[in-house]
């Protein structure tokens, strides 16, 4: 018994040492140690990752997707970790798709912190991290890709480093698309296995955005304005193809163009949009709006008659038409199917300043269009007032006042739908929700809008200005445009520089389809928007009606 | 030096109660006149009175339940321990299933992950496919010719030869063979293409007006500019429209028409 107890004793007394070795060594740990072992997990077990939010994708009409991020990395290094520059460098350079030696001279600089490279597509990332070299990891980002490279890059704009839009719909669209970066708490084990993981903010994906847009439409439409550019080599061109009766885009074509992956390496006007962002003379293709003017007021009619010379003086200027010819007798009609500069002005002193001036308002010139895109104009018209001697021997022709290109095509597809003019349209949808169509306003009656057409199929028909372009089983019908520009230096207008323009439709009694396409500065061959815009019109009509279903007539 | 006990001051004890004595000079308080009031419980009293009640009442429950005789019998008995390592076991094996739901919630995350950048790259790869420029490419490696737009004629509808034809259509395919059907369609076909002028159709593939819509969806989802779209597309309305043989090389149009084209100058 004594033994027993005496046994029992000494495991007591055995165990109360173990527990009080252990309680001193917890009482070590936990206070003299503590701070050292609590940072010490933290920065081993406990982390806080960043989850960046998906930025919302980009698709055309039907589904294509245009811009689409997909997960990448930041590589980042701490060269001063990274023990042999040399050999991390020559295992690095192929994941990272640079040259060894870029590598090795960032992973050689006397610094705490260089990024290797920025939105590493995230397989490629998972390769270099597989490396283990010390000093360097990777801050999970999104990467924006455009599938289609160059395709409308100027409407979908580029996003920056930082994942915010710079330029286009990414740009007026970012807080819809941008999304929230959303954070999480991780806690691994030993071997580096998440044991917990808890979502201190959620990350907020970036709502999806359809346009009206059509990538083939667009495709074919940049193809052509390519095809323009090699043939003519312009300043700029650009090229809008819109259903008239909605006033939805089905493409914006720029020249030059760029690659919307590789931003980097374009030039800051390739960037832009000249579609909005182009203010200019419109020329010859104005005549039209002239014309829808006086035959609402009822002033002329399509057979109307006019006396026109070869030119007509206007306070102290003198006006001509591009060809010299004896003084003849012109329908209003024949004045628009030629062109006539003089028959033009005729028409705009019946119509007199301020109904004119009027009219130039009430088909949308000097106010925005509306479309949801950045950095649009408004051109600059001339407000009554301001109008001189001088002023209506200019402004009917379509000289003396600024527009957009997208102004044009508006004014334009109110003519061919019937007279209303509706605010253009390129965001079909925002995350699934169709955005209801904007209300327009009639401008003109139908019976005028109708009138006008038929007087704009004249311009193709033999003896028009684009009397060579036609399409099989279609009837066209349009307005060419050759504006002179003004001369920076002398201020005065250029006798070699030029703005060629189409702006046309089809079919033209029922129009379906608009197409407008302005070139600037053309150089080689000619200068005529006959000669350079109209046939550009007619190849990307020639794709698009068949194309869209649109039947011949 | 500590004194003798003795030698210590007597220390008074100190008494509580009515008979207590008071110190010299200090005057007990007053007894006022009437009947004795008994103090009001406070709230926080109340609260604690009923609270400890409470408390109380369950104490003496779990004594209860403690002396009860099944569970002196459980606690005594071989059962206790078995009792105790099975909830022991269940602990560790809650904690084990509890870290191994942490970390398949890891893993569904980096599975996530891992399906969000497939899908990404599944959508750029179906975007850059869908291109116009590889499906025409991929057309013409399949013997497939790009029909140029003036290559297009379309035909007029004429209610009363259009069924005649159509009846000797359906006639012959009742008779013939498959073959000879295709044959003699392709034969009327171009028949009467030979007489057709500007503005009638160049009859070559015969692919038949009624499939105009499926034509039409098809010829969307191909999206290229191939001439099999464009004919599709139109096949479905008034006038059917048939590829011609091209005679333009296949992807000049633009370039050639852009450059090749002169109107007037004027405008």
């Amino acid at each position: 018994m004594a033994l027993a107890q005496r046994r029992i004793g000494a495991i007591f007394v055995a165990g109360f040492a173990l527990l009080a070795l252990a309680g001193a060594r917890t009482l070590y740990l936990g206070t003299l140690h503590g701070g050292a072992l609590r940072r010490a997990a933290r920065t081993q077990q406990l982390t806080y990752e960043p989850v960046p939010a998906q930025r919302g994708t980009i698709s055309d009409r039907n589904g294509i997707d245009l811009a689409v991020s997909e997960p990448a990395q930041d590589i980042a290094v701490t060269p001063y970790l990274v023990k042999e520059p040399l050999a991390a460098a020559r295992r690095l350079a192929p994941l990272l798709g640079q040259p060894q030696d870029a590598v090795l001279r960032k992973l050689s600089q006397r610094s705490g912190f260089v990024y290797l490279a920025r939105a590493l597509p995230a397989r490629q990332a998972k390769g270099v991290l597989a490396l283990k070299i010390p000093g360097i990891s990777g801050t999970p980002v999104m990467r924006r890709v455009y599938p289609r490279g160059q395709l409308a890059a100027q409407v979908l704009g580029v996003v920056g480093a930082q994942g915010n839009g710079l330029a286009g719909l990414e740009y007026s669209r970012d807080s819809l698309l941008h999304g929230r970066t959303g954070e999480r708490r991780v806690v691994s084990d030993a071997i580096g296995q998440p044991v917990s993981i808890n979502e201190v903010k959620p990350e907020g994906r970036g709502t999806s955005i359809s346009l009206t847009l059509d990538a083939n439409v667009q495709q074919r439409a940049e193809e052509v304005l390519g095809a323009v550019g090699r043939v003519f080599s312009p300043k700029d061109a650009t090229a809008i193809v819109m259903d008239p009766r909605s006033g939805t885009i089905l493409a914006m074509a720029n020249w030059p163009t760029f690659d919307a992956n590789d931003p980097g390496h374009t030039s800051p006007e390739a960037l832009e949009n000249r579609a909005v962002s182009l203010d200019y003379e419109p020329g010859s293709t104005f005549k039209a709006i002239t014309v829808a003017g006086a035959l609402q007021t009822g002033l002329i009619t399509p057979n109307s008659g006019f006396s026109v010379p070869d030119q007509i003086h206007v306070a102290d200027r003198t006006i001509h038409d591009d060809t010299e010819h004896p003084q003849e007798s012109l329908s209003a009609a024949q004045i628009l199917a030629r062109s006539s500069n003089v028959g033009a002005i005729e028409i705009g002193m019946l119509e007199g300043a301020p109904r004119f001036s009027e009219w130039v308002r009430q088909f949308g010139f000097g106010a925005r269009t509306g479309v949801e895109l950045p950095g649009e104009e408004m051109g600059m018209v001339l407000p009554l007032k301001h109008y001189s001697g001088s002023s209506m021997g200019n402004l009917p022709i379509g000289q003396g006042q600024l527009v957009t290109p997208l102004q044009m095509a508006s004014a334009y597809a109110a003519i061919a739908n019937g007279g209303i003019l509706r605010p253009a349209r390129i965001v079909r949808s925002v995350g699934g929700d169709l955005l209801p169509e904007p209300a327009g306003r009639r401008v003109i009656s139908p019976a005028t809008a109708a009138a006008l057409r038929q007087m704009l199929e004249g311009v193709l028909a033999p003896g028009g200005t684009a009397s060579e372009v036609s399409l099989p089983g279609y009837q066209l019908a349009g307005k060419t445009g050759t504006a002179s520009k003004i001369d920076p230096a002398t201020h005065q207008y250029s006798k070699t520089a030029f703005i060629a323009s189409f702006m046309g439709f089809a079919p033209a009694a029922h129009p379906k389809l608009l197409c407008a396409v302005v070139v600037d500065e053309p150089q080689a061959g000619s200068i005529y928007g006959g000669t350079v815009a109209a046939p550009a019109f007619g190849q990307i009509m020639a794709f698009a009606l068949p194309y869209l279903g649109i039947p011949p007539g | 030096m500590t004194p003798p006990a003795a030698a210590a001051p007597a220390v008074q004890p100190r008494r509580v109660g009515a008979g207590s004595r008071l110190a010299p000079g200090v005057r007990p308080p007053r007894r006022v006149s009437g009947p004795a009031r008994r103090p009001a419980p406070g709230r926080a009293a109340q609260r604690l009175q009923r609270h400890g009640g409470l408390l109380l009442e369950l104490l003496s429950a779990l004594e209860r339940l403690s002396g009860h005789r099944l569970i002196d019998r459980l606690i005594r008995g071989r059962a206790w321990l078995v009792l105790i390592t099975f909830a022991l076991i269940g602990i560790v094996t809650l904690q084990l299933a509890l870290l191994k739901l942490n970390g398949a919630v890891g893993r569904t995350l980096q599975r996530e992950a891992v399906l969000q950048r497939e899908n990404a790259s599944l959508s750029i790869e179906n975007s850059e496919l869908a291109a116009a420029n590889r499906v025409q490419a991929r057309a013409a490696q399949l013997g497939m010719e790009f029909t140029s737009s003036s290559a297009l004629r379309f035909l007029a509808a004429d209610p009363g030869v259009d069924l005649k034809r159509a009846a000797a259509a359906l006639r012959a395919s009742g008779t013939g063979s498959e073959e000879a059907q295709a044959g003699r369609t392709a034969a009327a076909a171009s028949s009467s293409s030979a007489g057709a002028g500007p503005g009638h159709t160049e009859a070559g593939e015969a692919t038949g007006s009624g499939s105009g819509a499926a034509g039409s969806e098809a010829g969307s989802q191909a999206g290229s500019g191939a001439s099999s779209t464009q004919a599709s597309r139109a096949s479905g309305e008034a006038a059917t429209p048939q590829a011609a043989p091209s005679p333009a090389p296949s992807g000049s149009a633009p370039a050639s028409s852009a450059g090749g084209t002169q109107a007037s100058p004027n405008g």
